[in-house]
């Protein structure tokens, strides 16, 4: 990719544990271009929110980052001083939390963290933050925005909780967004809205967005580029139409197959036999393997990294054979 | 549809001594020098008659000839007095390891009592709810304003004006315990309520109970496990505060009778005699206190720091 | 709003009347009025006379009710042991045990609650850990223990301070004496506070150490810190502001906890106050003393936990919505 916005390289973290550290995160490289959307998808406990939560800089003990590099618009930020990355935060890169209702700091109105953050970032004063925290509020699609400013949290519902942090995410023009689950605690009536807000807002300022959602369904509809995250890896990545229409990897397939579609009739459901491996227990060579139907006698030694296979990268060593046969009805079992 | 049970089985129910809570016990120097203090302490109350030198509760031990020896001196009649004597000629060692058998029967006997009563209101608060809950949480509400050492304080006084001097003597002993348990089942009864109430209302229980399972049966076998660990929690720090609170009953001259030895009654004691440079007869006890409060503590803090899974980090 | 203001109010009579009710049980049937009036040798008619006198006669109700009117127009019987009238013997000892008080509760606070904060923020610093370890003692220390190594060492052995009493005291106003503006009454004071105050700070500071580090592991802290806020901003504007609503319930309800150990405190140093009188009441049974003490410290509970909670709903917005109706769930 020709001068990504956002460069994740060989990125490596860990947590410390009362028994010795474990591997949250191995080997995670993907890119962001300027303006497009990636979607990362995977199981719970897979990884994608620690992603985030690295590139923002936000990552406590017992997370502890052990290798690899980030680089935001080609310079270096993992290294940066403490003060140097938060000026980096709200500004250049923006996040979007799970849970709107509790998101927002409840003793304060709307109109204040609105106003406070902007003051943080930009040279502005109280009444030209004022004004545009009001414009933001109904660009977010909030009704009587002046009046909603003096508003507390409470007083709002969910979806309109989760535009506010959408404003507030929004409000100093970063250039990449963070969206950690953004849709996940919301009635389903609501998440098509808050999702359909993302994406006309992204678009409106060419912003980048790393999508982290185990929701097919948003991704489906919202990426641009689709990365596939398994037991603290990237097991594939590519354009999205390449991966939900002609998955490559084992465990992608899998879950493209696990979506119940109106168009398709099949007598059951598909599933992925077993479940992810715990932290601590994540097997040899490809994480995969123990579960995959098609494994070859060295994926449970040698671990595969990603490799070319046409549109996308796949972390397995079928593609490196260039061999996909295996279809649909093989991968899982009745 | 099988799935891949047998490896993580192992590891997320493994056996007491290999558990998260033994591990963190073994490498923990605080936790392990607060139970054996308190251990040491345990047997040496238990024991009072067998190890205390000389018998605090015959009066004929006491020699008035002897009275406020300081630490160390022996005794007119070749006693040897390592802690010192009080006025009236009483070994300060065995008064105090008397004393904290006191502490010890006291304590526990509160922290039982108050852990029963709790836990059965809290059982019947979460489970039945409606009135009975509101009565209860109302009680315990209004209970909760109020500082634990004055209910225990008015409890014991209004028994003893009630009964009068010489039947409230004779009974002082349970009449503290139930003074004290009067101020402190509310916590129990209050998280009991919450654990309850929580899983009341999961599936496995509602089918339980539409299938016409026996209450007591569904208690036992779904609440009552995960009910322990914050009970023991809550148990222990308990305990400190009852030691401490009959302590301060019995220095305030409304716990345990003059007769019978306590730690609080001792340094009660010794207070008239500070300025006479007399500071054993009150020290020595009031260190006994703090040795046993601040190991039972310790136990307690590391207790729930290792049962809390929010606070584990490295 | 309403709803809660109104919730606090009848708990508050609730409360007030059931100690009422306590005491009114504990004068009429504890021992026999009668007798201790007019003592035993008196003849049939004579206590006969006394009973009516007395209002015994009466039915429990109208005396239940007499009794109330009573304690609101201040006549709270007269003492066993003392021989006057109650409310006087309360008056007179009131001023004492409040100075304690307020000054005890000031040295917990000032102390407690900053220490807490930077324990909170520096949780890994050296000094936090000497500072916790330092308060898990100061737990465990028996208020009245606190208080004999304080005369120890500073009346025994470096004579600096006063060990008991109350030094010369100035009456001001209706009959409050005051020792604030005397140097022997100033003097007086700083181990009675500090004793009584020790033991509130250690459990402040470790209060407001545990809420401001819930209250930093947030998702409302986190987005903060996510957009880039400056960390005094994070954690003074946006934590603190957070922690000290609840602390402030707290420190409110330990008010009533100070009072309670004041009675301790007033022992140890032979303060004049309301304890050492509460002690004597036990002691020697004197009924009259200790029921109007059940009754003026219910009520003045209830007036504690009714301000802290009305404070309460003019900080946290979420009480004044109407969201929050009982402090229990917060």
């Amino acid at each position: 990719m020709a001068d990504p916005l956002l460069s994740v390289r060989n990125l490596r973290l860990e947590i410390a544990t009362r028994r010795g550290p474990l591997l949250a995160l191995d080997d995670v490289s993907f890119d962001i271009a300027p303006g497009e959307v990636l979607g990362v998808v995977g199981e719970s406990g897979a990884g994608k929110s620690i992603t985030g939560t690295a590139i923002i800089g936000l990552l406590d003990p017992p997370l502890r980052m052990t290798g690899g590099e980030i680089a935001f618009a080609g310079q270096r930020i993992d290294n940066l001083s403490a003060e140097a990355f938060r000026l980096l935060r709200g500004r250049s890169i923006g996040a979007v939390f799970q849970d709107p209702l509790t998101s927002l700091n409840p003793l304060l109105t709307v109109g204040r963290q609105l106003v406070q953050t902007m003051r943080v970032h930009l040279d502005i004063s109280p009444a030209a933050a004022r004004s545009r925290a009001v414009e933001l509020l109904a660009e977010v699609g909030i009704p009587a925005p002046t009046e909603r400013l003096d508003c507390y949290p409470h007083e709002l519902s969910g979806g309109m909780r989760q535009r506010i942090v959408l404003a507030l995410a929004f409000c100093c023009e970063p250039r990449l967004i963070i969206a950690d689950e953004p849709t996940t605690a919301l009635d389903v009536s609501v998440q098509a809205q808050v999702i359909e807000l993302l994406r006309r807002m992204c678009r409106e300022r060419s912003t980048a967005v790393m999508l982290i959602t185990h929701d097919m369904g948003v991704i489906a509809e919202t990426a641009d580029r689709i990365a596939v995250m398994y037991a603290g890896r990237v097991v594939e990545i590519g354009p999205a139409t390449a991966v939900l229409k002609g998955p490559v990897h084992p465990y992608t397939r899998g879950l493209m197959a696990s979506i119940p579609s109106m168009k398709r009739r099949t007598a059951d459901l598909v599933q992925v036999e077993g479940s992810m491996p715990r932290l601590a227990e994540i097997p040899s060579g490809c994480a995969f393997h123990p579960r995959c139907p098609v494994r070859l006698p060295h994926c449970d030694c040698q671990r595969p990294s990603l490799m070319n296979a046409g549109d996308t990268l796949v972390a397995c060593w079928l593609a490196a054979h260039g061999n996909v046969a295996p279809t649909r009805e093989t991968i899982g079992h009745a | 549809m099988s799935t891949d049970a047998g490896l993580s089985d192992r590891a997320s129910n493994p056996p007491w001594w290999d558990s998260d809570l033994a591990y963190d016990f073994l490498h923990s120097p605080v936790a392990m020098a607060a139970a054996s203090v308190a251990l040491v302490l345990l047997i040496v109350a238990l024991g009072a008659d067998m190890i205390a030198p000389y018998d605090s509760n015959n009066p004929a031990s006491a020699n008035v000839i002897d009275a406020r020896l300081p630490p160390g001196a022996i005794g007119f009649a070749g006693e040897h007095y390592i802690l010192g004597t009080d006025p009236q000629g009483r070994d300060m060692l065995s008064a105090i390891i008397y004393g904290l058998r006191t502490s010890l029967i006291v304590g526990f006997s509160s922290v039982l009592l108050a852990a029963f009563v709790g836990i059965t209101l809290g059982l019947l608060s979460g489970y039945c709810g409606g009135l009975i809950d509101s009565v209860i949480m109302r009680i315990a509400d209004v209970q909760l304003s109020f500082p634990a050492i004055l209910i225990a304080l008015l409890v014991d006084g209004v028994t003893r004006t009630v009964m009068g001097r010489g039947a409230h003597d004779a009974l002082a002993v349970p009449v503290l315990v139930i003074a004290i348990s009067a101020s402190y089942w509310v916590q129990y009864a209050r998280t009991v309520r919450g654990l309850v109430l929580v899983e009341r209302d999961k599936e496995y229980v509602l089918a339980a109970r539409v299938t016409g399972v026996a209450p007591v049966r569904i208690i036992n076998s779904h609440i009552r496990p995960n009910v322990m660990g914050p009970v023991l929690v809550i148990a222990t720090i308990n305990l400190a505060l009852a030691i401490l609170t009959e302590a301060t009953l019995s220095f305030l001259g409304v716990g345990v009778p003059p007769t019978k030895p306590s730690l609080g009654s001792l340094v009660r004691i010794g207070n008239e005699f500070l300025f006479s440079g007399d500071w054993w007869i009150s020290i020595f006890p009031g260190a006994m206190l703090v040795i046993l409060s601040l190991s039972v503590n310790l136990l307690g803090d590391w207790l729930r720091d290792a049962l809390n899974p929010k606070l584990s980090d490295g | 709003m309403g709803t809660f203001i109104f919730r606090r109010l009848s708990q508050t009579l609730f409360v007030v009347l059931a100690a009422a009710l306590a005491s009114f049980v504990l004068l009429r049937y504890v021992g026999d009025p009668v007798n201790n009036m007019v003592g035993q040798a008196a003849s049939l008619a004579e206590r006969d006379a006394m009973r009516r006198a007395l209002g015994l006669d009466d039915s429990i109700l109208l005396q239940f009710v007499r009794f109330l009117r009573d304690i609101v127009n201040g006549d709270l019987g007269v003492s066993y042991r003392f021989g006057v009238p109650v409310s006087r013997l309360l008056m007179e000892r009131l001023p004492a045990t409040l100075e304690l008080s307020v000054c005890a509760m000031l040295v917990a606070t000032l102390v407690g609650v900053p220490l807490g904060v930077w324990t909170a923020l520096h949780r890994r610093g050296v000094l936090s850990h000497v500072l916790l370890a330092i308060s898990l003692i100061g737990v465990a220390l028996p208020t009245f223990l606190i208080g004999i190594v304080l005369i120890l060492i500073f009346s025994v052995w470096l004579g600096w301070l006063p060990s008991f009493g109350r030094g010369a005291t100035v009456a001001i106003g209706h009959g409050w004496t005051t020792g604030l503006l005397t140097t022997s009454g100033l003097k007086a004071l700083v181990l009675p506070s500090l004793t009584l105050g020790l033991f509130q700070m250690t459990l402040i500071m470790r209060l407001v150490r545990a809420e401001m580090l819930e209250v930093l592991r947030t998702d409302y802290i986190r987005f903060a810190r996510a957009r880039g806020l400056p960390r005094t901003t994070v954690n003074f504007d946006h934590a603190l502001r957070n922690t000290l609503v609840p602390v402030i319930t707290i420190v409110g309800l330990q008010f009533g906890n100070i009072f309670a150990f004041s009675i301790i405190v007033e022992t140890v140093f032979q303060w004049p106050g309301l304890g050492l009188l509460v002690i004597q009441s036990i002691q020697f049974a004197d009924v009259p003393l200790l029921a109007s003490y059940l009754v003026l410290i219910a009520f003045g509970f209830a007036l504690i936990n009714l301000t802290v909670d009305l404070l309460y709903a003019v900080i946290d917005p979420r009480v004044r919505a109407g969201l929050i109706v009982s402090r229990a769930r917060l």
